[in-house]
């Protein structure tokens, strides 16, 4: 999408139409003026300057220096970093694959296996949940089949760290490999061919022809996927232990719980510092692709 | 079927049936087994399938008041905020795709400043704001803060829309002396409708299923069908309860599903989200 050259199609006069446009988009531009852009600079803001013993704002480090001296709080944010990072690296390991199968595979087949990639996109978060705890939770549908084979029981990953991986990992399958896909469209099947006629094993091909082409979808799939995941709430919050806690369940009872918002905002701007470069990348390319078409 | 090249030969094609099989288990069969307890009466550990099949706590989950209200609270909110959305947004996406004023591109561009950071630090910022309005706790402090997750996708697709609307049938129309409501009528909207339309219903499922800023803002005063499903998860003994709202609440999905699965196949889907 480009915002190319407009065309007379309102038929109001020239002059003023500037003003009638700005008018149109006022609204929205000021909702996200003083919901999105304001909060974040206030954010910073109020906890870097806070009322001090007098009662006047003088510039401080007390909540982070809290956040940072913290053990419980310092085992969140590791517990939050080893989730985004393994769920990162899972997603790609799974979804690298079924991606590249659906660039060069065709029919009723391809056709299935895309449907059922894409199809987490239409179960929400919460309903995810709970029919994870069905199946993998105590006395699950995965206990009831093993039991039956006479096998034992698992050790299941509900209430564990890996309850949210595997919940997170399901949830963003969809549009990691959608992303995946995209990119993997400018590889030419002409270009594969010609690789495979001189020899090239599949490996070859992947790793020399397909690979560099696709290092910019994969960093956005992964910055998007990182957005997503470090600061997840549903997902952790049912399935994921009561402590050490990921940083969206923990920012919550901070805020709601324990009605402390100086320290709850504090979380919140660290983990804004911790995805800002994932966030820029992301926003970078998104705005790079929108101006590029059309 | 793969046909020749990269992944398979032509034959049978092993690597889309390991695919199709290893997928239908991890995604299909989770939701099979809620499917299954929602219709079962009795179902006692280590049956491998229910006891007894019926449709007792269809009647007795529906007949709850929390579920009534959650299911009343949800679809009230969904209503007012993509609503208010579209009131707000779509003239707004008219003007950034047709009209020429000051600072276009900046501010086309300010609506994806959001997500730039993680969106649930981003709702304890707002949270903070909220705070000082006291609107938390209140109905239209979720509807604002749901609102704001829309903007995006709402003024976005729609731009895109009344972007690819052939230029050349309006100024036809417009040289034969139709006046530029018309033309807006007759020729515009017919156009950009269908996917001015599905960022509609986009909007409204994605609102209805919204629990983080609902969560945040609203609980526990309002409680949204997510929100009652996750005390179901926590608090409620009684597995079928949760198995039956499951079954409601995947229903607007299930009309997404329906409607949208075109669109998100197409790779300009995946192009928005920066592919």
């Amino acid at each position: 999408m480009t915002l190319g050259a407009t065309s007379d199609i309102v038929g109001t006069k020239t002059q003023g139409r500037g003003l009638i446009g700005l008018l149109l988009v006022a609204i929205p531009v000021v909702l996200v003026a003083w919901m999105v852009i304001y909060p974040i600079i206030s954010a910073v803001v109020t906890t870097l300057w806070m009322p001090d013993a007098n009662g006047t704002d003088a510039f401080t480090l007390k909540t982070y220096r809290f956040f940072f001296s913290d053990g419980y709080s310092l085992a969140n944010l590791q517990l939050t970093l080893w989730t985004t990072a393994l769920c990162g690296i899972i997603l790609l390991v799974v979804c690298l694959p079924i991606a590249l199968y659906l660039r060069f595979a065709k029919g009723r087949l391809a056709a299935y296996v895309q449907g059922l990639a894409i199809f987490p996109l239409f179960v929400p978060s919460i309903i995810l949940s709970y029919a994870f705890i069905r199946v993998l939770g105590p006395n699950g549908m995965v206990d009831i089949i093993l039991n039956a084979m006479h096998l034992p029981k698992i050790r299941t990953p509900y209430l564990t760290p890996w309850g949210p991986l595997i919940g997170l990992v399901w949830d963003h399958i969809p549009l990691t490999v959608l992303i995946l896909l995209a990119g993997l469209g400018v590889v030419s099947d002409a270009s594969v061919e010609a690789a495979r006629d001189v020899g090239a094993g599949r490996f070859r091909v992947f790793w020399n022809i397909i690979l560099p082409k696709l290092g910019n979808s994969i960093l956005v799939a992964v910055s998007f996927a990182v957005l997503g995941i470090f600061s997840s709430f549903t997902l952790p919050y049912v399935l994921g232990p009561a402590a050490p806690e990921m940083m969206g369940p923990f920012m919550q009872r901070t805020f709601r719980d324990l009605y402390d918002a100086p320290n709850a905002i504090t979380q919140a701007v660290i983990s804004f510092f911790f995805c800002i470069v994932f966030g820029l990348f992301y926003v970078r390319s998104v705005v790079k692709n929108q101006r590029g078409r059309g | 079927m793969a046909t020749e090249g990269f992944v398979a030969r032509p034959r049978i094609d092993w690597i889309g049936i390991a695919f199709a099989v290893v997928l239908t288990l991890v995604i299909i069969f989770p939701l099979l087994v809620v499917g299954t307890w929602a219709f079962a009466n009795v179902w006692r550990y280590p049956n491998l399938v229910p006891q007894e099949f019926g449709l007792r706590y269809w009647y007795q989950t529906l007949a709850r008041p929390d579920v009534w209200q959650a299911i009343t609270t949800s679809i009230s909110l969904a209503v007012s905020v993509t609503a208010i959305s579209a009131v707000v947004c779509l003239p707004a996406a008219f003007a950034f795709a047709r009209l020429q004023f000051p600072f276009r591109s900046l501010l086309f561009f300010s609506f994806i400043a959001g997500q730039a950071f993680p969106k649930f630090g981003l709702l304890v910022a707002i949270a903070g704001i909220f705070l000082s309005l006291n609107l938390i706790g209140t109905f239209w402090g979720v509807v604002l803060i749901q609102l704001v997750g829309t903007l995006l996708y709402m003024i976005w697709i729609p731009v895109a829309a009344f972007q690819s609307v052939d230029r050349r049938m309006e100024e036809a129309a417009r040289d034969v002396g139709a006046s530029p409501l018309r033309v807006f009528w007759s020729i515009t909207l017919p156009q950009a409708g269908p996917t001015i339309a599905a960022a509609v219903l986009l909007t409204f499922v994605n609102t209805f299923y919204e629990t983080e800023g609902a969560w945040l803002i609203g609980a526990p005063q309002v409680r949204t069908m997510p929100i009652l499903m996750i005390s179901f998860i926590n608090n409620q003994p009684v597995i079928q309860y949760g198995a039956v709202l499951s079954v409601i609440l995947w229903l607007p999905s299930f009309f997404a599903l329906l409607f949208a699965r075109r669109v998100i196949s197409g790779g300009s889907f995946a192009r928005g989200f920066g592919a």
